[in-house]
């Protein structure tokens, strides 16, 4: 059992590129950390670097108080599972869950008890004698997590393991490999590119771009407070809607603000401005402004609805979900390019919002509309340095 | 319920046509071959070909293999002990391929059966053994060929820096020229080597070692040596281009993954990659021994006294010897016959290699 910390790591490439810059991650023993990012944001590129198979340019990284710097991947004492499984296929299950144990020279008594004691616990003891071309992706996919367990190793690295997996049973192997990590308790550095997957796997969520570390929190303090304008785009499907607006004091005594989003205006209630003493200052600028799009609801819906936090929209696309209703229309205002690479904003589509209603509403495509907004729920962000404005 | 079968269309028969003479066209030779090593000397020398309705006799192999009034017994020593490490060899490989123990050891028999002692041809000179020199040449140049090709198709496989490129292209560039422009460039230099030795008095040291009986002095001409070192500077950037070729369909995690699970990069690569390259390796190894098992001109010019079985054979029909045609036709199939065996045993491999790209992770 093992904390890893990350002491401003930092990987150049020969050609001068810089994947990582001055990342610094502290991981508590049996946690489990997830680094997401969206493509090529250097989060393979950093697990991959503590698993020794890149070097580290500058930095430190420690295992307990042991640097591993100069350590040969061999001897750090980690397990990896590969997005490709990697697994030997010239080798039956039995002996690729067998391959680290083999090379440590674990007895063969001891080995054939410990790889059946893994395939129990991952359900793969009828498959043992199987080569990997004859497994599902799914079995595949435990095999690999198989060799990854039955060595009971200080730290799991697992690079995007569930990404060559159908829709369905990487909601499955979501669940099972997080269930085996509590069960087994080892400190575990995932990396994906899947928010939904940092969300409900991650004790602890790491978000990534360009090779700078954005923030590091829970998943509930990352939905809740994105520190910057990425993060609040990146976590969260749909996305955060994200617009400029000025804000304007307003005129009524409790001392709110009202936004100019386009050409409607919202008001900001008291509360919130409470909450931010430093908005303040922001008054007459631009800002930018995001709204979740679980925040907007149908006015028909809900008509008790402070009626200066709503708007005027009209229905693009309708996308009925069942439990519920995707809206999205044009609110005329500036779109915020919130910097994710994989985001399909374009720029035509400027202004274009998007709701989360439930599923009671009526509205049809071209239909007139109105918006409650839960001011509450806002987010407001630097316009320049995009960063979160808050306290 | 009827099986649909695809049309008959004229560009399927032309296509079949083109095929046929093209079978016709390679087999036809070796075809005349066998038909004259069963033929009797006077139908072979008819003014007229006789193609059909002639009289067939053994008489041709029973000279050739059978007729040994003064047999090397030495030659004889030498050439069970070689068939006995190609058996341990062919056993070893086959089990890698995964064929089955019988399969080996009925191909092992064959092979012992249709090699049994070249007697004419180790008489032809009492000193050398022709047949011995052929398997030497053929198993070195495999095993130094694949060594190298081996190691330096997997650096280049994995080193993508420009100066792996320019060892790719410089490699390509030798296997584009002709062979034959390298057969005089290497004997001059062999010729160089072998005079330096015998002017400074070097080739006439005792090294205690290698002080092997029958060899007096130490040169590079007229040997073995000289042969396979030729042989396998001419294959190689061949062995280089075909292994690397596979060793990049093998990814890279293949061996990180091993290095994770506790191995050091050469245990990543002697447990893990090369067992995947298994069928890679027997291909090119095919490839290669055909190469060198086949060798004429080289060894014609380099090793003018220690030859292989083609140059032994092409000697039995002309200058002196008092051997027949259909003698020589008998030792052409009798020499064919072990490759034959061994291609059709692995010719599952050789297609792959043919179209490299079978090893999949």
């Amino acid at each position: 059992m093992s904390t890893v910390t990350l002491k401003n790591l930092v990987k150049d490439y020969p050609n001068g590129f810089r994947a990582i810059t001055d990342l610094s991650l502290h991981l508590d023993d049996g946690e489990f950390l997830v680094l997401v990012g969206p493509s090529g944001c250097g989060k393979s590129t950093a697990l991959r670097m503590i698993a020794g198979l890149e070097d580290i340019t500058s930095g430190d990284l420690y295992v307990g108080d042991r640097r591993l710097n100069d350590v040969a991947p061999k001897d750090r004492d980690m397990a990896m599972v590969f997005q490709n499984y990697a697994l030997y296929p010239q080798m039956t299950v039995a002996e690729n869950i067998a391959f680290p144990l083999k090379l440590r020279r674990v007895p063969k008594a001891e080995r054939t008890a410990q790889v059946l004691q893994a395939a129990e616990i991952l359900e793969l003891t009828e498959q043992l004698d199987k080569k990997p071309a004859h497994l599902s992706g799914g079995q595949r996919q435990r095999v690999a997590m198989g060799r990854a367990i039955v060595r009971h190793p200080a730290l799991f690295l697992m690079d995007e393991p569930l990404s060559n997996l159908d829709a369905k049973l990487r909601v499955q192997m979501r669940a099972d490999i997080a269930g085996i990590q509590r069960e087994l308790g080892v400190t575990t550095f995932y990396v994906t590119h899947d928010q939904v997957e940092a969300m409900t796997m991650g004790d602890r969520v790491a978000v990534i771009k360009d090779g700078v570390l954005q923030q590091v929190d829970t998943p509930e303090s990352i939905y809740g407070s994105p520190d910057n304008v990425f993060v609040a785009a990146f976590i969260g499907s749909p996305s955060m809607n994200l617009f400029e607006a000025s804000l304007t004091g307003s005129d009524e005594p409790d001392g709110g603000y009202s936004l100019a989003l386009g050409d409607q205006r919202l008001a900001v209630p008291a509360e919130v401005v409470a909450d931010r003493p430093s908005l303040a200052s922001y008054e007459g600028r631009p800002v930018v402004v995001g709204i979740r799009p679980e925040h907007l609801e149908d006015a028909s819906v809900a008509p008790d609805h402070p009626d200066d936090q709503r708007l005027d929209a009209t229905v693009d696309v309708r996308e009925a979900l069942g439990a519920e209703t995707l809206v999205h229309f044009n609110l005329n205002a500036q779109s915020v390019d919130s910097g994710d690479p994989d985001a399909l904003d374009d720029l035509r589509d400027t202004g274009r919002c998007t709701a989360r209603f439930s599923a009671s509403s009526q509205a049809r495509v071209s239909d007139q509309i109105r918006v409650n907004v839960d001011g509450r729920k806002l987010h407001f962000f630097d316009r320049q340095t995009h960063l979160a404005i808050r306290g | 319920m009827q099986l649909s079968r695809p049309p008959i269309r004229p560009s399927r028969i032309a296509l079949h046509a083109v095929m046929i003479l093209l079978v016709v066209w390679s087999v036809t030779p070796f075809i005349w071959t066998a038909q004259t090593s069963i033929k009797f000397t006077r139908d072979v020398a008819s003014k007229t070909p006789v193609l059909w309705g002639y009289e067939t006799t053994a008489n041709a192999y029973r000279n050739f293999w059978l007729d040994s009034d003064d047999l090397n017994m030495w030659g004889v020593l030498a050439f069970i002990l070689v068939v006995a490490a190609v058996a341990t060899a062919l056993g070893l490989i086959g089990r890698r391929a995964r064929h089955g123990w019988p399969w080996f050891l009925g191909a092992t028999a064959v092979i012992c059966v249709a090699l049994w002692r070249f007697p004419r041809i180790w008489e032809a000179n009492d000193e050398y053994d022709f047949l011995v020199n052929s398997v030497v040449v053929t198993i070195l140049t495999m095993v130094i060929s694949l060594s190298i090709g081996l190691l330096a198709g997997y650096g280049l496989a994995r080193y993508t820096g420009i100066s792996g490129a320019v060892i790719l292209i410089v490699a390509l560039g030798f296997r584009a020229l002709p062979r034959t422009a390298f057969v005089l460039p290497y004997f001059f230099g062999a010729k160089e080597i072998d005079d330096w030795l015998t002017s400074t008095g070097v080739g006439s040291w005792n090294f205690p070692l290698i002080d092997f009986p029958g060899i007096d002095t130490l040169q590079i001409l007229d040997t073995r040596l000289a042969i396979v070192l030729a042989l396998v500077a001419v294959n190689q950037p061949f062995t280089i281009w075909m292994l690397r070729s596979f060793f990049i369909e093998v990814p890279k995690e293949m061996e990180e993954a091993a290095m994770m699970d506790g191995a050091t990069r050469l245990q990543a690569f002697r447990k893990v990659i090369i067992p995947i390259m298994w069928p890679a390796i027997i291909a090119t190894g095919l490839f290669t021994m055909l190469l060198a098992y086949n060798e004429y001109l080289f060894v014609r010019v380099l090793a003018p006294t220690e030859w292989t079985l083609p140059v032994a054979i092409v000697s039995l029909t002309g200058g002196e010897s008092s051997r027949t045609i259909t003698e020589a036709a008998a030792a052409s199939v009798s020499i064919t016959l072990p490759i034959v065996i061994v291609i059709i045993l692995f010719q599952k491999h050789l297609v792959r290699g043919l179209g490299a790209g079978a090893v999949k992770g």
